[in-house]
């Protein structure tokens, strides 16, 4: 089975994500408990569980915008400790689309995606504006440019959202439940900008109830639930077959 | 008293249009002043810097429980017989009368702005500090290019409004002989007698700008209203 190398915490020759014994604790809470995931470059994982079984929280600790208590994580071959050059570093190479968009209010689309290329990768304001036209392009929105995100709907706000990640060309990218804050109708143009860059050999570690979504683009599903990995596998044999009773559980609420 | 007679304003205005200038000026750098130590006030309270922010805590605590024209004693007072205890020799080092209005001034709107501010930062989204992070945007950035204009931007109906209350505020330096517009009215009225045509005059000035002022606020709102419908 391909996925027996990649699940190998010791197999680091393709791995550009490696998390080990991971522990993070809100106060009394353990929301992550002793949690392994590699992740091999060009692997698309999707992440899925109850709410509170910790996906989310595990992908924020891989851009370290939440801090983990214990355990390791090297992210293309750099270990998050609590050294800043290193966090940044790892956070450039790192996209992350969130679920409510966090689009900057007070500036244009194209000025959302230039700002961090500009300030980051020191790029001049013609090549930043370059690449972010190129990406807006790509994800289908270059007419709305000079709008403000207000003014777009959110299906249109969440791919500016992934053309801002893509502007500071990021190695892997990280996706929080990104279609679950919109109406039905917007979630497909979403799916398919994500499907797009599944297809151009993005990895992609996506938290996401999107079966459909699933079933087309990931390698393997991790299934979590309270701070574990209970189940992880290939998406056929998962949604058709789940080996764990949570699992199972948990697919026959999700499909009605 | 006789009919009202406006035609002393012909002469009167040259004066009173410097004591409005100085009114004006006076209002600008204490918004200058004020807004920029305010918004270090915010920061260093939002960053809670150990020991500073409980200074600036109290700082802002005591000029907002004191009244104005006190803290312009003070420092008239006070504060040149402190700066000639610092220099050594043990006399008053004068600082001035001008420079006295601009820096009280300038002092005390600070610890406004400062609260307007406070809560301003505490009003932005959680969300848009974690996309900083996830673009790797410096903390510096991050303020000065994300938080901060949102900031601005969601206060800048209440900046303005504590504005026009400073310039109504600008009067008080009757107390240090300066003369700015109330300053100069009053001071013609006593030469010309015109007591009730110079406080109009001056009253509808006041009413002209300070109402100007409040429409540019209110449409700040309308726009902010806008904008801010989806964060």
């Amino acid at each position: 089975m391909r996925q027996e190398g990649a699940v190998n915490p010791s197999n680091h020759s393709s791995a550009i994500v490696v998390v080990e014994n991971l522990v993070k604790r809100f106060g009394g809470f353990t929301a992550l408990n002793d949690v392994h995931l590699t992740v091999a470059k060009g692997e698309k994982i999707v992440l899925c569980g109850p709410s509170g079984s910790g996906k989310s929280t595990l992908i924020r600790c891989i851009n370290h915008i939440e801090k983990h208590d214990g355990g390791r994580i090297v992210v293309d071959g750099v270990e998050l400790v609590n050294r800043m050059a290193d966090i940044n570093s790892v956070r450039c190479e790192v996209g992350m689309v969130f679920q409510s968009f966090n689009l900057f209010p007070h500036l244009s689309v194209v000025e959302n995606c230039m700002l961090a290329p500009m300030k980051v990768r020191g790029l001049s304001r013609p090549e930043a504006h370059e690449r972010a036209m190129g990406l807006l392009r790509k994800v289908r929105i270059h007419g709305q440019a000079d709008k403000y995100p207000a003014q777009l709907s959110g299906g249109q706000q969440q791919r500016v959202a992934i053309a801002r990640a893509l502007c500071m060309q990021p190695k892997i990218m990280l996706f929080d439940e990104p279609t679950s804050a919109l109406d039905p109708e917007m979630v497909k143009e979403v799916l398919d900008t994500m499907v797009q860059l599944a297809g151009e050999g993005m990895t992609m570690v996506c938290v996401t109830h999107e079966i459909g979504f699933a079933r087309e683009v990931a390698d393997r599903v991790v299934f979590m639930d309270q701070g574990s990995i209970v189940e992880e596998g290939e998406p056929a044999s998962f949604f058709s077959s789940p080996r764990t009773e949570r699992a199972k559980g948990f697919l026959n609420q999700i499909i009605h | 008293m006789n009919s009202l007679d406006f035609s002393v304003l012909l002469q009167a205005w040259p004066y009173l249009w410097s004591g409005l200038l100085f009114s004006l000026a006076l209002t600008a750098a204490a918004f200058v002043i004020g807004m920029m130590l305010g918004t270090c006030f915010a920061l260093v309270q939002h960053f809670e810097v150990p020991v500073v922010s409980q200074i600036v805590r109290s700082y802002i605590a005591l000029v907002r429980s004191i009244p104005l024209i006190l803290v312009l004693f003070w420092f008239f007072f006070l504060v040149p017989i402190v700066l000639g205890h610092l220099s050594g020799n043990g006399r008053p080092v004068p600082i001035g009368a001008t420079w006295t209005a601009f820096i009280t001034f300038g002092l005390f709107e600070a610890a406004y702005y400062s609260e307007i501010i406070r809560v301003g930062l505490r009003a932005v989204n959680k969300g848009q500090f974690e996309a900083c992070q996830a673009l790797a945007l410096s903390t510096f950035d991050t303020y000065r290019c994300v938080i901060l204009p949102q900031v601005i931007r969601v206060a800048s109906p209440i900046i303005l409004s504590q504005t026009i209350i400073l310039f109504q505020d600008t009067s008080l330096v009757y107390v240090l002989s300066l003369t700015d517009l109330l300053g100069a009215a009053s001071k013609l009225a006593q030469l010309n007698g015109r007591l009730v045509e110079m406080y109009l005059v001056v009253a509808v000035v006041y009413l002209a700008i300070s109402s100007a002022a409040s429409q540019c606020v209110a449409s700040l709102r309308r726009r902010y209203a806008l904008g801010g419908a989806h964060r």
